[in-house]
């Protein structure tokens, strides 16, 4: 039964709301590691759904699924030292919506038509707002606000382009059910006007959801005002999820034989996503707002790999996996930041190589992964998407790819310098942080990091056949 | 060319779409996404598709949610929380009416090029449900006043609608899940009652839901 995997986060989320601080906390964690373990079951066995036309467990579902779960896990052991630190008022709430999201983006995960990945999709900005406003600020309510506004018009762009769908479909005479299995069999005989139509339309709607320019001004601002356990999972994986709801409906658009048109359109919107970032990352003053738009660059790296197919397809999701394992850490790491200086400013911060060596190791690390060097994953993914946009041909979209990586490594770079490195000018130098590095709170981001470095020299079979299944149906591989 | 009923109300809806552009204060606006909401819930009766049990009730909470329970709220909220009725426009009216007008030409025009054999009986059905959905994204880019930005998205909701459940029966099964975007614009309407109840001054300026930057 593959519906207990989401059925589980979604009945303990309910309970969570009634239940006291400290068992809430337990609870967390708890269903973090059934969670963890119903995803391997998953992976082990791989079975049938109980309602076959609404769920299926594919390869693309089942890469995010266990990055989600992996993700959640270790981000729940440290939220429970972050909840102690720090002083949030309804607690109960937060830990109920952090596993209804939790549910709801393993929804999306394993939704295999297109209405309920659509109310997956949805839902996740339901469950996800919550999270927003946990410090109930008036900028936390602003961003919230943005959120669900921006979200939602972006989801009725997405039931606009399903509806295109159907309407493809009767114009070409064609009886399946709205899955997107069937439609991938079936793909030839859809209308190819209308297809293309939908396509752009849930690419808009989903592609606002995934942060893609310039559908993106939600991102930076929620993810900001969040506290940082609810950002390392917007970030980590309610991107990645919005992403496969593109993904599969490009899947219907290869089989159609509609997969250069998807794939311009994707590469435009990528290269755009990443234009803005190396924009606006340079003048970023808040530490958790350079890591969003790092986020929205990361986002337009990976549509401009899976636009460009072949073995772009692949880089594009080896940088989905390491890109959440990084960038959670970093989200993690920014908790420790702001716990420890009590400011989200730049300026404020300093000297993290002294004051809090452990998460200067975490961050450090962090960022390097995440600006692409050599031992981490992003570097290979990145490397595999530029050999694959000049073997396809791409050379200016190429060229526009590099010069901007540069611009936003020297962005990212000079930001991490100074909170690293720089003098701690506000407070007094000589007054210890009161902020104790807690085990709980540096081993996760710890663990993330090895986990990308050894997926980087040592990749199960499975997980690669896996990768392999899920990019050959949109025209990818490593050939 | 003899109009039949549909095309009848559906001409009412144009004009309330220009009246839209034109007005100044949110209780108008209010009329008139309850008024389009009602229209466009009941057009799928007179369209003629076969109608199931389920269909005829989903299509009666949507005349209920949109019509009623949302136009509703929205007027307790301003009257409770004494909210600013002025809409504050970017683009100014006159522009605004001009860009209407621009709008129910261009719908005309693309409806025809498109011709979508299911609907090609009901000559107003795509050019309304067009012109619904840019004027609501054109209220939530021009309106700085946040409860016109919902109507807004409302308005869009209602465009969504009207092209869902008139093109095929299968596309109507879709829209009808459409509902649960209202949950969405709820959200949105208790965010502004609480940036509300929370501000000491009182308006819903987005302009005041602007000092996150870029």
């Amino acid at each position: 039964m593959v519906e207990i995997v989401f059925l589980t986060p979604f009945i303990t989320g309910i309970i969570a709301f009634f239940l006291p601080k400290a068992i809430g906390r337990s609870f967390l964690v708890g269903t973090g590691a059934i969670h963890l373990c119903l995803s391997l079951l998953l992976w082990k066995n791989r079975p049938e759904a109980f309602f076959k036309n609404y769920f299926a467990v594919t390869p693309e579902g089942l890469l995010s699924l266990l990055v989600i779960s992996l993700l959640f896990f270790l981000i729940s052991i440290y939220t429970i030292s972050y909840l102690k630190e720090s002083e949030i008022k309804s607690e109960n709430i937060f830990t109920g919506s952090m596993l209804l999201f939790l549910s709801t983006m393993t929804m999306v995960t394993l939704s295999d038509h297109i209405m309920v990945m659509w109310i997956a999709i949805e839902a996740t900005t339901l469950a996800s707002a919550p999270l927003i406003f946990t410090y109930r600020t008036p900028a936390a309510l602003e961003a919230t606000w943005k959120y669900v506004l921006i979200c939602s018009v972006g989801i009725a762009m997405a039931l606009l382009g399903s509806v295109f769908i159907t309407l493809a479909m009767d114009i070409g005479n064609v009886d399946a059910p709205l899955s997107f299995s069937a439609l991938t069999e079936v793909a030839k005989e859809i209308n190819p006007t209308w297809l293309k139509a939908g396509f752009v339309f849930i690419l808009v709607g989903y592609g606002t959801k995934m942060g893609l320019a310039p559908m993106h001004t939600w991102l930076p601002d929620a993810h900001s005002e969040a506290p940082s356990p609810a950002s390392a999972l917007l970030s980590g994986v309610l991107l990645n999820c919005a992403y496969l709801g593109i993904f599969k409906t490009n899947k219907i658009m290869h089989a159609a034989g509609l997969g250069d048109f998807s794939g311009t359109i994707l590469i435009v919107f990528g290269l755009m996503s990443i234009l803005a970032a190396a924009t606006f990352i340079l003048k970023q003053n808040e530490y958790k707002r350079m890591l969003a738009y790092s986020s929205i660059e990361n986002m337009g790296i990976i549509a401009f790999g899976t636009g460009i197919g072949g073995i772009g397809v692949y880089g594009a999701v080896i940088c989905m996996i390491h890109h959440s394992l990084i960038k959670s850490s970093l989200f993690l790491s920014s908790g420790n930041i702001l716990l420890g200086y009590g400011d989200r400013f730049i300026r404020n911060t300093g000297d993290m190589v002294r004051r809090m060596p452990k998460t200067f190791i975490a961050f450090f690390g962090g960022f390097a992964g995440i600006s692409g060097f050599p031992p981490f994953g992003i570097f290979i993914g990145e490397m595999f998407i530029i050999v694959g946009a000049f073997r396809a041909g791409h050379y200016v979209a190429a060229s526009i790819f590099i010069l901007s990586l540069c611009v936003i490594f020297a962005g990212f770079a000079n930001q991490a310098m100074k909170i690293s490195f720089d003098d701690y000018k506000k407070g007094d130098p000589d007054k210890a942080s009161h902020f104790k590095e807690r085990a709980s709170m540096v081993w996760p981001q710890f663990i993330l990091l090895l986990t990308s470095l050894i997926l980087c020299f040592y990749m199960p079979d499975t997980l690669y056949q896996t990768i392999i299944d899920a990019v050959t149906a949109i025209g990818g591989g490593l050939k | 060319m003899i109009l039949n009923p549909v095309d009848t109300i559906l001409s009412l809806v144009l004009l309330s779409v220009l009246f839209a552009f034109g007005a100044s204060r949110i209780p108008g606006l209010i009329k008139v996404i309850a008024f389009q909401g009602i229209v466009v819930s009941i057009v799928p009766f007179f369209i003629g598709h076969e109608m199931a049990l389920g269909g005829t009730v989903f299509t009666i909470a949507t005349l209920i949610i949109r019509g009623i329970i949302i136009p509703m709220s929205i007027y307790i909220a301003i009257k409770k929380v004494a909210i600013k009725r002025e809409v504050e426009p970017i683009v100014g009216f006159h522009a605004s009416l001009l860009f209407g007008l621009g709008l129910i030409v261009a719908a005309t025009y693309i409806s025809r090029e498109l011709n979508i054999p299911s609907v090609s009986d009901f000559t107003l059905l795509f050019p309304t449900a067009i012109a619904l959905l840019v004027t609501g994204m054109f209220l939530l880019i021009a309106r700085r006043n946040a409860i016109a930005m919902v109507i807004g998205y409302i308005m869009m909701e209602n465009g969504i609608y009207l092209i869902g459940t008139t093109i095929s029966v299968r596309a109507r099964h879709i829209v009808e899940f459409g509902i649960l975007l209202d949950i969405l614009a709820g959200v949105m309407i208790m965010a502004i009652i609480l940036q509300n109840i929370k501000q000491t001054f009182d308006d819903v300026d987005t302009a005041n839901l602007r000092t996150l930057k870029e």
